[in-house]
């Protein structure tokens, strides 16, 4: 790991403390009178902090061997005095010495690890009063720093920053400084030089891992629980969280009623609740007022909260009321921020706007493929055919060509799909899943580059000629040309899309294809969903899953019972952010957030505690489609990775970064070092705990049995990732994704990236770059740096689009906390965005989106700023990782 | 159990090795995520007693850190009254799944031997500490006396 982490206290990590390891080892004092000193050796931290050893009495040649730890930054000057010291008058000094740090960093690279100094103890004439100011040496220290070590761009950047300083103050004569090697001491430093962090500023109390209440043995111990009283076999504790890490000194409260403490055969204390015949590690905490346990018909247990009028299957405590009320407070804040949200206006092609709006393009046919037109000319695919054709009366054509298509080479199409042919002999397929076309064989799809476009102008018919290239046939005017008429059609190189790199890009371009493709697939009519805001979640839920999914697609009218008013949008809006919400409800507990970063959801692995979870997931996943489906935005989007996982792509070991930063840590360990001689006892096989119990998991057949090597390490690391990244949500996320699929084909997302898709689900917002600024911290840059003064100017001068993806990019979110970037969380709390300077100004700058941080190498000018971030916010793969 | 393997082969070195400083490990067999010991102090005014510790590895071991609590109360700046303690080896930014849990044992020896006020997590024994280390190791001694457990014979 070559990045420290930032604390929010000091933007400039040259006044960042760091631990400095000092061993005081010995002196030697030149003889100046009868009498042998008692000396001691005192260190002044730049006059504020000293530490004294002990006195040793009678000695020219004192050895202390004592080790302080002081904390220092690299600034910091070191006063070294070495004192006689009387019982019965003041001490004497014998003489003294300054160490500046920043010196011996240079020197040394920023590694000031066993290195011994050896100092020229000096006196100075003031402190005898003579009338002479002659300087003496008077004595030899040695002493040995350890344990520090400072990023050597950070002292580089003193020299800039702190020019005068450095020159002008000491220059360290008298001060001589080697590495010293092999020294047998070395265990205990070894042991600190983790310690080479600046003090966060809380301490750490837990270190933010899965807390195990009691591992398996939970599932060990229920047997010996299980009292008279019980008929079946006691599951573990439904989800207690973490509680703290030790209680055992806080007095503790009478147990609820049912409960009983019992100790197990190792003495080991555990309670036993016979409410719901389960048993726990963790001493249970009382429901709290207005709470009760009942049993649903099947004899599960539940909480009923009759302060909310809700139920939940977790039993409540402290920690999942205290996010509940969080949750409920931001239900103020959920409308309004619902009206600043925004995205590009939604232009409708003018031939799919009629047919939504007449009558008799109800049973009729809607173009989806890519260049299909009105006018009869084209052969629109028509959806109302594909029904018929369902229902056993397949065209000829198409039945023939099905049959043509046997030998392609590329297999059977995937179930629900059937692929047919135009009368033009032009190939398409039919996905009766969810009714929908496209010109797209299923099978390539993803592979192949070619891609919906703009409709053509009315009377316009894109052909092909026997070799398959394309033409235009114009009907209006019986000509043909193989020059696209559309306007914005393709011109100058062409990029994936068949259409000019540079516009292919552009996310409005994109979003228009989408756009189009859900027009195409409208449904005529509309569904009324009438909801009572008091239970918004079950009627949204029953309503929205009584209905086949393609109904989903029709128009939207939402009634809120007792509020009956037309539905022009406004309304829906509405119902789209508080569900969005809703869901979000932990006591659901379907979704967590991923980290405390950002409040970005991904799915709760512990959600299975909820027995109807996947049909909840499926209902998730058919609503959050048919927000994109209507130009809805939702309240609070998932994480990158989730939407990397919809998009069908491949996740990688920086993805893990955003969602548990100290498992990336450790992988990145494992990549970057040499394994083998560590003794890390690593198999391909892994575990996770969830509520209580540890699930095992093998990474690959007879993982348990090999062994993880330097040689197969990137397998393991490979697989570790996707592990990480889908393990005890696989479930959950398949039943999301067909819930999905049902609404929107999620082949039509295939154009979008990851940001893509959050900015379509979530809008954008207005950006205060005023409240930005303010809110910005600096890492060896400051406020005045000129590479710190382009960046501002760059993002003033970015559109809301651009400013988005800047802040995805960074925090790996386009929202903004509803309290402004003061609020930015990070993921060890409160952390604002952090500009640090890193690298040369070849280099990319690069992200890290648990800490909120840009690196930002010290480019040369604006212009060049300028092109490496727009690369870097437009570039979304394997960037960044180096 | 991909952590099992890793903390019996560990248990088994510091077994061995016959640590001075942490004694009377106690591992339940169907539980190796859970250790216990007893921390033995040189320095006084810890050196009158010793300190039971819980250690609890997560079932991610080695990917992410132990944690250690005292199960016996100490008069101690970097220990709170729950037991908690600060420990700069097993925190987030600083954990290597190469770091072995006698290492993290040492650390804490040391960091029990040598208080580091400048990072308390009781600020008020940090002050008494550097500002009256007298009242401090008296204070210290007397607790130690009466809370903390008997030091082994041996």
């Amino acid at each position: 790991m070559t990045e420290t982490i930032s604390t929010l206290t000091a933007p400039i990590s040259l006044s960042t403390y760091h631990q400095l390891s000092l061993t005081v080892e010995s002196a030697s004092i030149r003889n100046s009178g009868l009498f042998k000193p008692n000396p001691y050796l005192q260190v002044t931290i730049d006059d504020k902090i000293s530490k004294k050893t002990e006195v040793i009495k009678n000695t020219l040649h004192p050895k202390w061997k004592e080790e302080f730890t002081i904390l220092v930054t690299p600034l910091s000057q070191l006063l070294f005095r070495l004192a006689d010291h009387h019982s019965f008058r003041k001490d004497n000094i014998i003489g003294e010495q300054r160490v500046n740090l920043l010196k011996i960093l240079q020197y040394f690279n920023g590694k000031c690890e066993n290195v011994e100094l050896t100092l020229d103890m000096i006196k100075t004439a003031s402190q005898e009063n003579t009338p002479n100011s002659a300087e003496s040496k008077t004595a030899e220290v040695v002493l040995l720093f350890d344990g520090l070590r400072i990023d050597p761009a950070t002292l580089h950047q003193s020299h800039e920053a702190l020019g005068e300083v450095t020159n002008s103050r000491n220059s360290n004569e008298g001060v001589r400084a080697r590495i010293r090697r092999n020294n047998p001491e070395t265990l205990r430093s070894m042991l600190r030089t983790p310690n080479l962090r600046p003090p966060p500023g809380p301490p750490p109390l837990s270190n933010g891992g899965v807390h195990i209440p009691g591992s398996n043995a939970v599932v060990d111990v229920p047997g010996a629980a299980a009292g008279p009283s019980h008929q079946e076999a006691p599951a573990p504790e439904p989800a207690h969280p973490p509680p703290s890490a030790a209680s055992t000194s806080t007095p503790e409260e009478p147990l609820p009623p049912g409960w009983e403490m019992r100790y197990d055969v190792y003495g080991r204390r555990y309670y036993v609740d016979h409410n719901t015949r389960s048993t726990s590690w963790e001493r249970p905490q009382p429901l709290p007022p207005g709470w009760e346990v009942r049993r649903d018909a099947r004899g599960r247990v539940y909480y009923v909260d009759h302060n909310t009028r809700t139920t939940t299957w977790q039993r409540p405590d402290t920690e999942r009321l205290a996010r509940f009320q969080h949750w409920r407070g931001e239900r103020r804040h959920v409308v309004a921020q619902g009206n600043q949200r925004f995205l590009y206006p939604q232009t409708q092609p003018p031939p799919h706007a009629q047919a939504e709006l007449e009558p008799d393009a109800a049973q009729m046919p809607i173009g989806v493929g890519p260049a299909s037109s009105m006018g009869g000319v084209g052969a629109p695919v028509p959806v109302g055919a594909v029904a018929g054709a369902v229902a056993g009366a397949p065209a000829g054509a198409g039945a023939a060509a099905a049959a043509a298509a046997l030998d392609d080479g590329l297999g059977a199409l995937p179930s629900g799909w059937e692929r047919r042919v135009q009368p033009d002999g032009r190939v398409y397929y039919v996905n009766h899943k969810n009714r929908t076309t496209q010109w797209e064989d299923p099978r390539t799809q993803g592979q192949e580059v070619s891609a919906p476009e703009e409709a053509l102008p009315p009377g316009w018919e894109i052909r092909f000629t026997e070799e398959g290239t394309r033409y235009f046939v114009d009907h209006n005017t019986r000509t043909t040309t193989f020059q696209d008429p559309r306007p914005g059609a393709p011109k100058g190189p062409q990029g994936a899309y068949g259409v000019p790199r540079a516009y292919e890009r552009s996310f409005r371009w994109k979003l228009s294809q989408f756009r189009y493709l859900c027009q195409s697939n409208a449904l005529p009519s509309h569904i009324k969903i009438t909801l009572s805001r008091q239970t918004l979640f079950e009627d949204s839920y029953h309503q929205i899953m009584r209905l086949p999914a393609y109904e989903l697609r029709r128009r939207l009218y939402i009634i809120f019972r007792g509020e009956e008013g037309l539905d022009y949008g406004g309304v829906s809006r509405e119902w789209f952010f508080l569900l969005s919400h809703e869901v979000l409800n932990p006591m659901y507990c379907l979704f967590e957030y991923a980290n405390k970063n950002n409040y970005s959801l991904q799915i709760n692995p512990a959600s299975y505690v909820n027995p109807d979870h996947l049909l909840y997931f499926k209902f998730i996943g058919r609503f959050i489609a048919m927000a994109l489906y209507h130009g809805r935005f939702i309240y609070s989007g998932f994480t990158m990775p989730f939407y990397k996982r919809m998009l069908n792509k491949k996740l990688t070991m920086k993805d893990i970064e955003s969602i548990d930063p100290e498992f990336y840590n450790s992988l990145v360990w494992i990549k970057d070092n040499n394994i083998d001689e560590c003794g890390l006892e690593m198999w391909f096989s892994v575990d996770f705990e969830v509520l209580g119990q540890v699930i095992h998991h093998e990474l690959k057949p007879a993982g348990d049995k090999e062994r993880v090597t330097e040689a197969n390490k990137e397998q393991y690391l490979q697989l570790v990732t996707q592990w990480r990244m889908t393990r005890g949500i696989e479930e959950q996320t398949s039943a999301f994704l067909d819930g999905f699929n049902e609404v929107v084909p999620l082949e039509w997302l295939k154009y979008f990236d990851e940001r893509e898709l959050e900015l379509m689900l979530c809008g954008m917002q207005e950006v205060d770059v005023e409240d930005w600024q303010r809110n910005t911290i600096y890492r060896h840059y400051t406020r005045s740096s000129k590479q710190v003064a382009w960046f501002w100017q760059f993002v003033r001068q970015m559109d809301n689009e651009k400013r988005a993806r800047l802040l995805q990019f960074v925090t790996g979110t386009c929202r903004v906390p509803v309290g402004g970037f003061a609020e930015l969380m990070g993921s060890n709390g409160p952390q604002r965005f952090c500009i640090e300077k890193v690298g040369k100004d070849t280099w990319l700058p690069r992200s890290h989106t648990c800490f909120n941080r840009l690196d930002l190498p010290p480019y040369k000018s604006y212009e060049q700023l300028c092109e490496k971030l727009n690369y870097a916010i437009e570039e979304t793969e394997g960037f960044g990782q180096e | 159990m991909a952590a099992t393997r890793r903390l019996q082969k560990e248990l088994n070195d510091i077994r061995q090795s016959g640590l001075k400083s942490f004694r009377d490990i106690q591992v339940d067999e169907s539980n190796i995520l859970t250790w216990q010991g007893l921390i033995v102090p040189d320095n006084p005014p810890y050196n009158k007693g010793a300190f039971r510790i819980e250690i609890n590895f997560p079932a991610e071991y080695p990917f992410k850190p132990p944690k250690i609590s005292f199960k016996t109360k100490i008069y101690h700046p970097n220990i709170d009254e729950k037991g908690q303690v600060c420990l700069p080896i097993i925190s987030a930014e600083n954990w290597k799944p190469a770091t072995k849990t006698d290492q993290v044992i040492q650390a804490l020896v040391a960091l029990v031997n040598d208080p580091e006020p400048e990072h308390p997590l009781r600020a008020e024994l940090a002050e008494e500490y550097l500002k009256d280390r007298k009242k401090f190791t008296k204070n210290a001694e007397e607790f130690t006396k009466k809370h903390s457990e008997k030091r082994p014979t041996d």
